[in-house]
């Protein structure tokens, strides 16, 4: 067909020769296609929009996590700290009852009156740090009070002497009524006087009059272990003296029974 | 926390009180008892591979000291650490302890955690070497 003569033909044909620029020319020569990728490209657009705010809320939210984490840490770690304290305090109980265990075993170790004797000390010197101290045990033979055993140089009357006959305030009330006292009173050289006690009766008397310099003072969880060797040692004295005293009288019988066979 | 770690531990003293502790308190060591500084070099002999020895001062027959002389005189023993525990408590006692060759040194009466607390410095010192 021929072509138009008119300008718009003209045009028309010019159109339809000359070559058309690359982007007019796609979109031209596929529409359906060029809308398509439109489609996809807008498509896109909103996914890429989508991801962002997406994005935007979630630092925000994590903006606002941030401080509760915070908060959740401290409280972790004060909790921590606090098992810390309480385990180390458990710690310090385990070591306490096995002082509290090892005297009264070592006590209770033995039958011979020397052997119970060496353990008190034992316990003064090497578990409440005494550095000078006295036994007395009441006779029961003469009833007096006898000094079983002192170590150190005390400064009272009674002081390296075999029998203590009173006079000390201290020791004198701890006699009586079978109550650990404390010193210092007036007239007492006495730090603290431990009273030895079997079913109810007093029977004797730890006198300590002097700490290791190192030691100091005696703290509130030593009484733990004075207590314990009020009931204890008195016990195990007790218990080793009935003992020593059947097994002499044995041993007698055992000598008489001899003598009679062989005679 | 306190770990006691599996050890062998010569204990050097005359008070039975004290060994009884620290059966209960280094449990589960194996100890190795003696009663006094001689007996603690012939039980030494016995034992060369202790991993410490827990050494008490005024002992009969060989003093605490004189024992530490001897073994640390001694190259096959010299390396062993030793942890003296005595009622001596003044500073010259310590001093005169550490100049002799003990690593630390502990006074009577002591608490369970002071001697863990000892013995786990001798197992970070070990660990580090």
């Amino acid at each position: 067909m021929p072509a138009p003569k008119d300008s718009k033909g003209l045009a028309e044909s010019a159109v339809a020769v000359s070559p058309a620029p690359h982007y007019t020319r796609g979109i031209a020569s596929d529409p359906l296609a060029t809308l398509m990728r439109a489609r996809q490209l807008i498509h896109d657009a909103q996914a890429a929009i989508e991801e962002a705010s997406q994005s935007v809320v979630e630092q925000r939210a994590a903006s606002v996590e941030i401080p509760e984490r915070e908060l959740r840490l401290a409280k972790v770690e004060n909790e921590r700290e606090e098992l810390s304290v309480r385990l180390s305090e458990v710690e310090h109980q385990v070591g306490r009852l096995m002082t509290l265990y090892v005297a009264t075993y070592q006590l209770h170790a033995t039958l011979d009156p020397a052997d119970v004797q060496a353990t008190i000390a034992e316990i003064a010197v090497n578990m409440l740090g005494a550095e000078r101290f006295a036994l007395l045990l009441h006779d029961e033979e003469d009833k007096t009070l006898e000094i079983r055993l002192q170590e150190g140089e005390i400064a009272a009357p009674w002081s390296g002497k075999s029998h203590y006959q009173g006079g000390d305030p201290l020791i004198d009330a701890c006699l009586l009524d079978g109550i650990l006292r404390f010193g210092p009173v007036e007239n007492s050289p006495v730090l603290v006087t431990v009273p030895l006690r079997v079913q109810d009766v007093t029977v004797g008397a730890l006198v300590i009059t002097k700490l290791f310099d190192h030691k100091g003072k005696l703290h509130e969880e030593d009484r733990e272990l004075l207590d314990l060797l009020g009931a204890h040692a008195a016990s195990a004295l007790f218990a080793s003296r009935v003992y020593a005293r059947a097994a002499r009288k044995l041993r007698t019988l055992e000598g008489l029974i001899n003598l009679v066979r062989k005679g | 926390m306190n770990v006691v770690k599996t050890r062998k531990v010569l204990v050097v003293e005359d008070s039975r009180l004290i060994h009884k502790m620290y059966e209960v308190m280094l449990r589960p060591c194996i100890l190795i008892a003696a009663h006094d500084g001689r007996e603690g070099l012939e039980r030494l002999g016995e034992h060369p591979d202790v991993d410490v020895i827990m050494l008490d001062i005024n002992m009969p027959h060989m003093t605490g000291l004189e024992f530490l002389g001897q073994i640390r005189s001694n190259p096959a023993f010299a390396r062993i650490p030793v942890i003296i525990v005595s009622t001596e408590g003044k500073e010259e006692d310590v001093a005169r302890g550490l100049q002799a060759g003990a690593i630390a040194y502990l006074k009577k009466p002591f608490q369970r955690e002071d001697l863990l607390k000892i013995i786990g410095r001798i197992d970070s010192k070990e660990a580090a070497l």
